[in-house]
């Protein structure tokens, strides 16, 4: 719980910048961050800082219920969590809930979404929600 | 991973989720590898580089590499140069608030119309660094 009684929860996105997968969960992870859940603290960590050691950010996944959500099967957010501060609370795989032909291929641009994608966006949102959700029922 | 041919300069953004700049720099990447030069620049998920990824690891070493930040913290740059990448120029997406002071760019979510144009300004510099060192060839 954080000061104002709230439950913090981490979310940790993969960065993604060569896979559409990528951009998608950043993107869901945005979305969870803006949205409005009475009783939640959602924090991000940029991944690459947190892999590369900053002590602030392993800590607080040490400590805290922590999210991950990754575009690819490659689960760089999922493998580097669990490596450097033990087992994730909860985890999602863009590629688990979405068909790789159907994300397409390359960088994308947020700008470029199609309006396939941002349903892709709100469906990973959702599978977010679930593991909070599911963090909550656990205690 | 985009297939790349050893010459192509990498442009690497920061993963910067949590701040505007993060995300201002990312785009302006992407239209760099994707729209101004893509034959010529190419990008790689910075995790999947700091994790140690072998594929990732091999394509970037010694390869010319253009990093784009978004916070004093320099990951990019930082985990370029740790990987094995050959960063030539660090560039940091505040530098391209220079001629755009108080303006609201927009969230680490969204990009403002003044945003966009900010990130298009700053494609273009990445373009024009692109050309520089894919055309100074492989010894530079």
């Amino acid at each position: 719980m954080n000061e104002e009684g709230k439950l913090s929860i981490g979310l940790i996105s993969c960065s993604g910048e060569a896979c559409p997968g990528g951009t998608i969960s950043r993107l869901a992870t945005q979305k969870v961050l803006r949205s409005i859940r009475p009783g939640y603290h959602f924090v991000t960590i940029c991944l690459p800082l947190f892999m590369a050691g900053g002590e602030e950010e392993r800590n607080f996944a040490r400590d805290y219920p922590t999210i991950t959500i990754d575009g690819c099967e490659k689960c760089c957010a999922l493998k580097a969590t669990e490596a450097l501060s033990g087992p994730v609370s909860g985890k999602v795989v863009v590629t688990d809930l979405v068909a790789g032909e159907r994300l397409g291929e390359g960088t994308l641009a947020t700008r470029e979404l199609t309006t396939e994608q941002k349903a892709m966006v709100d469906q990973v949102a959702a599978a977010i929600l679930e593991q909070v959700d599911k963090i909550n029922r656990e205690g | 991973m985009p297939g790349n041919s050893s010459r192509k300069v990498y442009v690497i953004p920061c993963s910067g989720i949590g701040k505007m700049y993060g995300l201002l720099g990312r785009e302006a990447a992407l239209k760099t590898v994707k729209e101004l030069r893509p034959d010529k620049a190419a990008t790689m998920c910075l995790a999947l580089l700091v994790y140690g990824d072998n594929e990732a690891r091999k394509e970037i070493a010694g390869a010319r590499c253009i990093t784009v930040d978004g916070c004093p913290k320099l990951c990019a740059a930082k985990n370029v140069e740790h990987a094995g990448g050959r960063v030539v120029e660090r560039v940091r997406a505040v530098d391209a608030f220079r001629n755009h002071r108080g303006v609201d760019a927009g969230t680490a979510a969204h990009l403002t119309a003044a945003g966009w144009q900010i990130a298009e300004e700053l494609a273009a510099d990445l373009a024009a660094k692109v050309d520089r060192w894919y055309d100074a060839g492989e010894e530079q």
